[in-house]
Protein backbone atom coordinates (compact mmCIF):
# COMPACT_ATOMS: atom_id res chain seq x y z
CA UNK A 1 0.00 0.00 0.00
CA UNK A 2 2.86 2.33 0.97
CA UNK A 3 4.47 1.04 -2.10
CA UNK A 4 1.78 2.33 -4.26
CA UNK A 5 1.12 5.71 -2.63
CA UNK A 6 5.12 6.07 -3.50
CA UNK A 7 4.70 5.10 -6.96
CA UNK A 8 1.77 7.64 -7.30
CA UNK A 9 3.84 10.32 -5.77
CA UNK A 10 6.52 9.71 -8.26
CA UNK A 11 4.42 9.09 -11.57
CA UNK A 12 2.79 12.82 -10.78
CA UNK A 13 4.56 15.32 -13.04
CA UNK A 14 5.60 18.28 -11.52
CA UNK A 15 3.14 21.37 -12.04
CA UNK A 16 4.25 24.17 -14.35
CA UNK A 17 5.68 27.18 -12.66
CA UNK A 18 3.02 29.98 -11.83
CA UNK A 19 3.83 32.48 -14.57
CA UNK A 20 5.44 35.76 -13.16
CA UNK A 21 3.29 38.42 -12.96
CA UNK A 22 3.65 41.20 -16.02
CA UNK A 23 4.54 43.80 -13.36
CA UNK A 24 5.08 44.58 -9.54
CA UNK A 25 1.97 46.12 -8.09
CA UNK A 26 4.40 48.63 -6.79
CA UNK A 27 4.91 49.99 -10.04
CA UNK A 28 1.55 49.82 -11.11
CA UNK A 29 1.26 53.51 -9.46
CA UNK A 30 3.61 54.53 -12.41
CA UNK A 31 1.42 53.22 -14.78
CA UNK A 32 -1.74 54.39 -14.22
CA UNK A 33 -1.38 57.28 -17.21
CA UNK A 34 0.63 56.48 -20.41
CA UNK A 35 2.66 59.98 -21.50
CA UNK A 36 1.10 61.17 -24.15
CA UNK A 37 2.97 63.25 -26.29
CA UNK A 38 1.77 66.70 -27.72
CA UNK A 39 3.17 68.63 -30.89
CA UNK A 40 5.48 71.61 -29.29
CA UNK A 41 2.87 74.15 -30.79
CA UNK A 42 0.14 72.45 -28.27
CA UNK A 43 2.42 72.17 -25.47
CA UNK A 44 3.53 75.53 -25.59
CA UNK A 45 -0.16 76.31 -25.42
CA UNK A 46 -0.52 74.03 -22.70
CA UNK A 47 2.55 75.79 -20.78
CA UNK A 48 0.82 79.42 -21.39
CA UNK A 49 -2.38 78.57 -20.15
CA UNK A 50 -0.52 77.82 -17.03
CA UNK A 51 1.16 80.26 -16.62
CA UNK A 52 -1.85 82.88 -17.29
CA UNK A 53 -3.67 80.62 -14.66
CA UNK A 54 -2.05 78.95 -12.10
CA UNK A 55 -2.63 74.62 -12.00
CA UNK A 56 -4.86 75.54 -15.73
CA UNK A 57 -1.86 73.47 -17.69
CA UNK A 58 -1.74 70.74 -15.48
CA UNK A 59 -5.90 70.53 -15.43
CA UNK A 60 -5.85 70.74 -19.50
CA UNK A 61 -4.49 67.29 -19.18
CA UNK A 62 -6.26 66.00 -16.16
CA UNK A 63 -3.18 66.12 -13.67
CA UNK A 64 -5.74 67.63 -11.15
CA UNK A 65 -3.89 67.02 -7.83
CA UNK A 66 -0.89 69.08 -9.33
CA UNK A 67 -3.65 71.19 -10.71
CA UNK A 68 -5.14 71.92 -7.16
CA UNK A 69 -1.83 71.95 -5.15
CA UNK A 70 -0.39 74.93 -7.97
CA UNK A 71 -3.44 77.09 -7.99
CA UNK A 72 -3.63 76.95 -4.29
CA UNK A 73 -0.11 77.29 -3.44
CA UNK A 74 0.30 80.64 -5.88
CA UNK A 75 -3.25 81.77 -4.77
CA UNK A 76 -2.47 81.59 -0.84
CA UNK A 77 0.73 82.90 -1.70
CA UNK A 78 -0.51 85.90 -3.85
CA UNK A 79 -3.69 86.51 -1.14
CA UNK A 80 -0.85 86.43 1.65
CA UNK A 81 1.53 88.87 -0.24
CA UNK A 82 -1.12 91.11 -1.02
CA UNK A 83 -2.44 91.24 2.44
CA UNK A 84 0.69 92.19 3.93
CA UNK A 85 1.14 95.00 1.94
CA UNK A 86 3.60 93.97 -0.71
CA UNK A 87 5.56 95.25 -3.54
CA UNK A 88 4.15 94.53 -6.47
CA UNK A 89 6.88 95.78 -8.64
CA UNK A 90 6.43 97.83 -12.27
CA UNK A 91 7.10 97.25 -15.84
CA UNK A 92 8.17 100.62 -16.27
CA UNK A 93 11.27 100.29 -12.59
CA UNK A 94 14.53 102.22 -13.97
CA UNK A 95 16.64 99.61 -11.76
CA UNK A 96 17.56 96.06 -12.72
CA UNK A 97 16.56 94.40 -9.45
CA UNK A 98 12.80 96.30 -10.07
CA UNK A 99 12.83 94.57 -13.53
CA UNK A 100 14.05 91.65 -12.10
CA UNK A 101 11.19 91.96 -9.55
CA UNK A 102 8.34 92.40 -12.26
CA UNK A 103 9.54 89.67 -14.08
CA UNK A 104 9.22 87.31 -11.10
CA UNK A 105 5.53 89.24 -10.02
CA UNK A 106 4.25 88.38 -13.45
CA UNK A 107 5.05 85.13 -13.45
CA UNK A 108 1.66 84.52 -11.31
CA UNK A 109 -0.30 85.27 -14.60
CA UNK A 110 -3.66 86.47 -14.02
CA UNK A 111 -3.39 86.74 -10.12
CA UNK A 112 -0.68 89.82 -10.99
CA UNK A 113 -3.89 92.00 -11.52
CA UNK A 114 -6.23 89.79 -8.47
CA UNK A 115 -2.64 90.98 -6.25
CA UNK A 116 -3.14 94.42 -7.74
CA UNK A 117 -6.77 94.39 -6.91
CA UNK A 118 -6.33 92.99 -3.43
CA UNK A 119 -4.12 95.85 -2.21
CA UNK A 120 -6.21 98.48 -1.85
CA UNK A 121 -4.27 100.41 0.53
CA UNK A 122 -1.09 100.30 -2.06
CA UNK A 123 2.46 98.73 -0.40
CA UNK A 124 4.19 99.51 2.88
CA UNK A 125 7.68 98.24 2.87
CA UNK A 126 8.48 100.12 5.56
CA UNK A 127 7.59 97.31 7.74
CA UNK A 128 8.98 93.79 7.88
CA UNK A 129 5.32 92.60 7.23
CA UNK A 130 5.46 94.48 3.49
CA UNK A 131 9.03 93.54 3.18
CA UNK A 132 7.81 89.78 3.10
CA UNK A 133 4.88 90.27 1.43
CA UNK A 134 7.09 91.54 -1.40
CA UNK A 135 9.07 88.22 -1.17
CA UNK A 136 5.40 86.09 -1.13
CA UNK A 137 4.84 87.32 -4.16
CA UNK A 138 7.63 87.12 -6.01
CA UNK A 139 7.69 83.46 -4.88
CA UNK A 140 4.51 82.78 -5.94
CA UNK A 141 4.96 84.45 -9.24
CA UNK A 142 8.38 81.93 -9.84
CA UNK A 143 6.87 79.08 -8.41
CA UNK A 144 4.15 79.31 -10.96
CA UNK A 145 6.69 79.84 -13.75
CA UNK A 146 8.21 76.72 -12.25
CA UNK A 147 4.79 74.91 -12.61
CA UNK A 148 4.10 75.77 -16.26
CA UNK A 149 7.33 74.68 -17.66
CA UNK A 150 6.80 71.33 -15.65
CA UNK A 151 3.16 71.03 -17.50
CA UNK A 152 4.86 72.12 -20.87
CA UNK A 153 7.25 69.12 -20.08
CA UNK A 154 4.66 67.40 -19.37
CA UNK A 155 3.34 67.63 -22.81
CA UNK A 156 5.94 66.99 -24.46
CA UNK A 157 6.22 63.64 -23.00
CA UNK A 158 9.38 64.65 -21.02
CA UNK A 159 8.03 63.99 -17.09
CA UNK A 160 5.41 62.03 -15.74
CA UNK B 1 -7.63 92.76 3.73
CA UNK B 2 -4.68 93.54 6.10
CA UNK B 3 -2.25 90.77 7.70
CA UNK B 4 -0.06 91.06 10.73
CA UNK B 5 2.19 87.95 10.76
CA UNK B 6 4.86 87.31 12.99
CA UNK B 7 8.28 86.61 11.48
CA UNK B 8 7.85 82.66 12.53
CA UNK B 9 4.25 82.23 11.11
CA UNK B 10 5.37 83.88 7.72
CA UNK B 11 8.44 81.82 7.55
CA UNK B 12 6.51 78.24 8.27
CA UNK B 13 3.69 79.29 5.76
CA UNK B 14 6.08 80.30 2.92
CA UNK B 15 7.73 76.70 3.68
CA UNK B 16 4.76 74.99 3.51
CA UNK B 17 3.29 76.44 0.28
CA UNK B 18 6.43 75.93 -1.31
CA UNK B 19 7.11 72.66 0.02
CA UNK B 20 3.39 71.37 -1.48
CA UNK B 21 3.92 73.00 -4.45
CA UNK B 22 7.48 71.02 -5.04
CA UNK B 23 6.19 68.05 -3.66
CA UNK B 24 3.01 67.65 -5.87
CA UNK B 25 5.39 68.70 -9.43
CA UNK B 26 8.59 66.66 -8.01
CA UNK B 27 6.79 63.52 -7.08
CA UNK B 28 4.20 60.88 -8.35
CA UNK B 29 2.51 58.31 -6.02
CA UNK B 30 0.83 59.99 -2.88
CA UNK B 31 3.44 58.41 -0.40
CA UNK B 32 6.26 59.85 -1.46
CA UNK B 33 4.55 62.90 -2.34
CA UNK B 34 3.67 63.29 1.38
CA UNK B 35 6.93 62.24 2.60
CA UNK B 36 8.97 64.29 0.20
CA UNK B 37 6.80 67.13 1.44
CA UNK B 38 7.40 66.30 5.37
CA UNK B 39 11.00 66.52 4.49
CA UNK B 40 11.38 69.61 2.84
CA UNK B 41 9.01 71.73 5.27
CA UNK B 42 11.28 70.15 7.99
CA UNK B 43 14.67 71.21 6.33
CA UNK B 44 12.77 74.81 5.65
CA UNK B 45 12.37 75.68 8.95
CA UNK B 46 15.00 74.16 10.88
CA UNK B 47 17.78 75.63 8.26
CA UNK B 48 15.65 79.19 8.91
CA UNK B 49 15.76 78.90 12.09
CA UNK B 50 19.81 78.14 12.17
CA UNK B 51 20.23 81.13 9.38
CA UNK B 52 18.40 83.02 12.16
CA UNK B 53 20.39 82.17 15.18
CA UNK B 54 23.80 82.10 13.31
CA UNK B 55 22.85 86.32 12.79
CA UNK B 56 21.60 86.54 16.09
CA UNK B 57 25.82 87.89 17.11
CA UNK B 58 25.53 90.48 14.65
CA UNK B 59 22.29 91.77 14.85
CA UNK B 60 23.14 93.93 17.90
Amino acid sequence: MSDESQIQQTDTEPSPPSPAPEYEPAAQFHQVRPHVKRSPAAAAGIGIAGWILPGLGHALQKMWGRAIACFLAVGILVFIGSGMRGNLFQSADADAFGRLGYIADVGTGSFYWLAKWLEVKGPDVSHADGDYGTRFLAAAGVLNLLAALHAYEAARGRKA
Amino acid sequence: MIFNLSHFQAMVLFALMVSIAFGFLSRRPMRERAKYIGWSFLLFVVIGIGIGWMMYPFSR
